[in-house]
């Protein structure tokens, strides 16, 4: 019983070396990462998920670390990072949402130097040159060595590296969601084409003072295999919610575990799993809490984590 | 080199370290197979093991394959030498789809919940995609999908 167990699992290791995670793989992964940090960029993308489609503009300023994604249909939403908040501006219900990156708060990028951690949990290897929106892009694959997480195809520039188009494919193949550029220009991005085009002037700031903090009492039965737990913070959501979040990652895709007191009046839970796109977000309720996980895994993922979150009172 | 291999399985190489090896790996045939072992013990006893029990507060450190009965390693050798024959695919599944149990409770399929741009906002913000794909994936942020839920909010209001 053993030894066929083990015979199954050599057949594995064996058919995924013998195929994949060539140096050359992995380099094209560094230039990307590095191509997403140092490059300049202002393009038009798609994001394509379950037959809908959404068209946004993405500007990236290098040189003052600023960047900035307009929805290009509909409402003008918008999103602008600097290197130190994230803010949302949602001009219909007059609000703009802050997301500050303090200096203590640890953001859990994906470095270079763990990129070659990602072969523990997925097989890379390189594909063919296939053209995007006229560039010739060299194709990535990651393809997941079990059922918790999703692959993924990335097609990169041959030139610069830059990530033009990602497909996130299910275990049978079948794609989930892909972000695609449809027309891009590198280089030649003034300060004043990352600036926000709302001035949100007597808008209302949601601002969700998130900082690192320990959630007393809440632990997980048993873990996901290959997520661990990288950050821990409470935060604000909407206009006083205090919420918890807890983040496990395996490196690339990432789960986070919200948990918030329901407060007298409050919706009642409606257990069960929703999706959009690649992300699952699962909601039951746990020792009087609504515990919401969301993640960019299978829903099977984020249900397993959410029916391992329990609640045990802390000693006084 | 053992002490090496250990430590990719374990990702606990850097980048270029771990290219440099997984380069010797496709060059040494010995290596080869002690990556392979390594791979085939780790999995035998994961396959042994059941997967819940772990807590959350404390994680398991990555263990050092290297330090498991020489038994093993035997037979997992006399293994490597019959299956270089054998074929591959069909016995790529079942491992695979042993990982995971059955779909667990909670499979009921919901609307998303009220403030599922909130929650988009907060996990896009740490989630380790950024660094590979700067700001794409916040478009589900405020995409008409996930602001769908707040038909309220145009009148400045919340629930």
């Amino acid at each position: 019983m053993i030894a066929s167990r083990a015979a199954a699992a050599l057949f594995v290791f064996s058919a995924g070396l013998a195929q994949a995670q060539s140096p050359e793989a992995l380099g094209w992964l560094r230039k990307i990462h590095d191509a997403t940090q140092k490059l300049s960029y202002r393009g038009t993308f798609v994001y394509q998920h379950g037959g809908r489609t959404e068209t946004s503009r993405i500007t990236r300023d290098a040189k003052g670390d600023v960047e900035r994604l307009e929805v290009l249909d509909g409402v003008a939403r918008e999103i602008v990072r600097t290197r130190d908040t994230v803010k949302c501006y949602l001009p219909e219900s007059r609000v703009v949402k802050v997301d500050r990156r303090t200096a203590d708060r640890t953001f859990p990028a994906l470095l270079p130097e763990r990129i070659g951690a990602l072969v523990r949990h997925y097989d890379i290897e390189l594909g063919e040159v296939q053209r995007v929106a006229g560039i010739d892009c060299q194709t990535v694959v990651l393809r997941p060595r079990d059922n918790l997480r999703y692959g993924y195809r990335l097609y990169a520039d041959t030139k610069t590296g830059m990530l033009l188009k990602a497909v996130t494919f299910d275990e049978k193949g079948n794609d989930v969601e892909q972000f695609m550029f449809t027309q891009l220009a590198i280089g030649g991005v003034t300060a004043e084409q990352v600036r926000p085009r709302h001035k949100a002037r007597e808008w209302r700031v949601e601002d969700t003072e998130a900082a690192p903090a320990r959630m007393a009492g809440w632990s997980l039965s048993s873990e996901l295999p290959g997520f661990h737990k990288v950050i821990e913070l409470k935060r604000r959501m909407g206009q006083s919610r205090p919420v918890g979040q807890v983040v496990y990652s395996d490196g690339l895709a990432a789960v986070s575990v919200f948990i918030e007191p329901m407060q007298g009046g409050g919706d009642p839970v409606q257990a069960g799993t929703a999706s959009l796109g690649a992300i699952h977000i699962y909601t039951r309720e746990v020792a009087n809490h609504r515990v919401t996980v969301v993640g960019e895994t299978p829903a099977a993922s984020v249900q397993r984590i959410g029916n391992a979150v329990e609640y045990h009172r802390p000693p006084q | 080199m053992n002490e090496r291999i250990s430590a990719l399985m374990d990702g606990e190489l850097d980048d270029q370290s771990a290219g440099e090896l997984i380069q010797t790996l496709g060059a040494e045939r010995e290596a080869l197979d002690t990556w392979r072992i390594y791979h085939l013990i780790s999995d035998a006893l994961r396959e042994n093991q059941p997967l819940p029990g772990r807590s959350f507060a404390a994680p398991a450190r990555p263990r050092r394959w290297i330090a498991l009965p020489i038994a093993a390693s035997l037979a997992a050798v006399s293994l490597v030498g019959w299956l270089a024959f054998a074929p591959q695919q069909e016995a790529v599944q079942p491992p695979l789809a042993q990982a995971v149990p059955p779909a667990p409770a909670g499979a009921a399929a919901v609307p998303l919940p009220s403030a599922a741009d909130d929650y988009l906002l907060a996990h896009q913000g740490v989630s380790p995609r950024f660094s590979f794909q700067g700001m794409a994936p916040y478009i589900r942020s405020v995409s008409d999908e996930a602001r769908a839920t707040r038909p309220d909010e145009a009148r400045g209001t919340r629930r």
